[in-house]
């Protein structure tokens, strides 16, 4: 079992990719509704295995899971992040904000959602998936429908992508940028404004040497469309990095019994932490159950899976002093493969034991 | 001028940067191609090689890290300087352009941009286009699969939405080389568990259905137990290991049943990765991977 703090209405689950984060975050799910709160688990891409497990449904949209025992009220959701629906609630709440009641002008939508740096962005491009899962996260904890919101980050290979996701994002509709391309194509600007803007255009020259007239045509017809609704998408962005260093946000970084995954996570944990994130707890994961087990044999091959475990187990030893200055640690077993069910998710919950 | 340029890629956890490291080696010794200059390059933000291989340093410029292959650790925006300088020429357009606050965020984000970096430089040899490396042939440290798939896909996605000018044709031109079996050649590195091997059949397969590619897998850390093994073995532990057993011989199974041809690579016990490197160095050549 895990502890976290009363207050806490987030957990994000950060780590490098391969550790179990997915199965982890399900895990936490499971045991958390168990206890009697309401549970949403967000997954970026869960396993047919998992998702079979948990009944899950791959439209984007929160289905309630069966638990068998849970306490009062302790109910568990699931949601897969869709990320091109994401997008388009992103940009339409931006627009409806901005229309403060009045109906939203479905024709400008269109114009933004038709173009196709926006169809890169919001499709299979790398980068936005971080973006996207952040929105579904700020929209459910927002929503006060769920005590707690358990949010399984994206196969990154750091966090710190996930993290920058907003700082990224609103430079893309930062009011600097945009006005750029809104005035190079105008085409109306005046002889005094053409001189101030020199260094501009020839900036503009320089990236259309580079990309071409049309990359820039698309550019600055993305931001003609997305120029009414600035302001209320930077505010919806600003409040996403708000969640993030949130009081009631914690972080829980998961690993695995492997020295360089625990060096990166040393490494990782020392920053996040200087940068003001709420890291609270570590979970060493898929250690194997037989490991404090003495093994007696004469085979060549135990041998030598034995002495690889042990020097597993000795790198880890060597490092648990610095994690547990600070932080929570925890290890949990290796999940025993083919048992993926709501059941041995439960167990595997129970089953964390304390390190500190 | 760079003939060949692998890239390794799989799921996260697998062992992709230490696969990548003995691959640069062993195309280093393979006798037959003489002495060849390898340029091992990693596309972390956060360096891996560098604590690992215990470099002084790694930057986007290579450095020595043994007999003929060097280190360097690429990011999109290193990638796209060196490009924009190659054909900006003149350094203070560039410098205009790139130290501007408002183009470095925008190069950050636009859409497919750092990927056409990236890949560019990689082709850049064979489309004789930007500046020229040494080395005859790369090995690049990819990205996890759902990344890496984003990367190839990058350059025909771009060139569908830019179809003029020189971004459009340079995309086109990236996306010819990508898919060109001499020249581009991947490596997907696997474990004996279900979930890596089952995204590496479907990585497999869409690599060879989308880029025409073959890509030649690497099943890692086989620990090679036979039930023999476990006689006197404690019941609990020997549980363990007869699940071991079953994982290894059902990633063998599936991959057969998918027709994927794979190399097996040895559990090694040690943790020490210049052990690590070298051993499996040995087990490549002792395989005569043809990459």
């Amino acid at each position: 079992m895990i502890q976290i703090a009363a207050q806490t209405k987030t957990l994000i689950c950060i780590g490098t990719g391969g550790v179990g984060k997915t199965t982890m975050a399900a895990s936490m799910g499971v045991g958390f509704a168990s206890e009697g709160k309401k549970v949403l688990v967000l997954t970026i891409d869960p396993s047919k295995r998992l998702a079979q497990a948990l009944g899950i449904k791959m439209d984007g949209d929160p289905h309630k899971v069966e638990i068998k025992k849970s306490k009062s009220g302790g109910e568990l959701w699931a949601c897969v992040v869709n990320h091109e629906k994401t997008f388009e609630y992103f940009i339409r709440h931006a627009a409806s904000q901005f229309a403060e009641g009045k109906k939203v002008s479905e024709e400008k939508l269109a114009q933004l959602l038709d173009n196709k740096l926006y169809h890169q962005l919001s499709g299979r491009l790398s980068g936005s998936q971080e973006f996207t899962s952040l929105i579904t996260l700020n929209r459910y904890v927002t929503s006060g429908e769920y005590d707690l919101v358990i949010l399984d980050t994206p196969p990154s290979q750091h966090t710190w992508n996930f993290l920058r996701a907003p700082e990224k994002i609103s430079a893309l509709f930062n009011e600097g940028i945009a006005k750029w391309f809104r005035e190079a194509d105008s085409g109306r600007t005046s002889l005094f404004k053409k001189i101030v803007n020199a260094g501009t255009s020839q900036v503009l020259k320089a990236l259309e040497l580079l990309t071409g007239s049309q990359f820039i045509k698309e550019l600055s017809a993305f931001f003609q469309a997305i120029q009414k609704w600035q302001k209320p998408l930077e505010e919806y962005i600003l409040n996403c990095h708000r969640l993030l260093i949130s009081a009631q946000t914690e972080f829980i970084l998961v690993t695995a019994l492997d020295p360089s995954r625990l060096s990166e996570a040393q490494k990782l944990s020392r920053e996040i932490r200087t940068q003001g994130y709420k890291l609270t707890t570590v979970v060493i994961n898929r250690i194997p159950a037989w490991l404090s087990t003495p093994v007696d044999t004469d085979s060549k091959r135990i041998k030598n899976l034995v002495t690889y475990y042990q020097s597993l187990e000795i790198d880890l030893q060597s490092r648990l002093a610095q994690f547990k200055t600070q932080l929570k640690v925890y290890k949990c077993y290796e999940l025993r493969q083919n048992t993926e069910d709501v059941h041995s998710l439960q167990k595997n919950f129970d089953e964390l034991v304390s390190l500190n | 001028m760079v003939k060949k340029a692998h890239f390794i890629t799989g799921k996260g956890g697998v062992g992709k940067s230490l696969i990548s490291a003995v691959l640069a080696r062993h195309l280093s010794q393979t006798p037959d191609h003489g002495s060849e200059q390898i340029l091992l390059a990693e596309l972390n933000e956060h360096s891996f090689f560098q604590d690992y291989l215990k470099l002084k340093k790694i930057s986007y410029k290579p450095s020595k890290w043994v007999e003929d292959v060097d280190v360097s650790q690429w990011s999109p925006q290193d990638c796209l300087k060196e490009y924009a300088l190659h054909l900006l020429k003149v350094e203070t357009l560039y410098k205009l352009f790139f130290e501007n606050p408002v183009s470095r965020s925008l190069i950050q984000v636009a859409p497919g941009l750092q990927e056409l970096a990236l890949l560019g430089k990689v082709t850049s040899s064979p489309r004789s286009h930007g500046p020229t490396m040494k080395y005859d042939q790369l090995v690049i440290d990819s990205f996890a699969t759902g990344h890496f798939l984003s990367l190839f896909r990058a350059p025909a996605a771009m060139a569908e939405a830019i179809q003029f000018g020189p971004m459009g044709e340079q995309s086109r031109g990236i996306d010819k080389w990508i898919r060109d079996h001499d020249f581009a050649r991947l490596h997907i590195v696997t474990l004996a568990e279900e979930l890596p091997i089952t995204e590496t059949i479907e990585l497999y397969q869409t690599l060879k259905k989308e880029f025409g590619l073959t890509a030649a897998v690497y099943l890692n850390k086989m620990t090679g137990l036979e039930k023999s093994d476990l006689a006197k073995l404690k019941p609990e532990v020997s549980e363990i290991m007869a699940g071991i057993i079953e994982n290894e011989r059902l990633a063998v199974k599936k991959l057969t049943d998918a027709k994927i041809k794979f190399i097996e690579l040895p559990l090694i016990s040690s943790l020490d990765p210049e052990v690590l490197i070298s051993k499996l160095t040995e087990v490549f050549a002792a395989k005569k991977v043809h990459a």
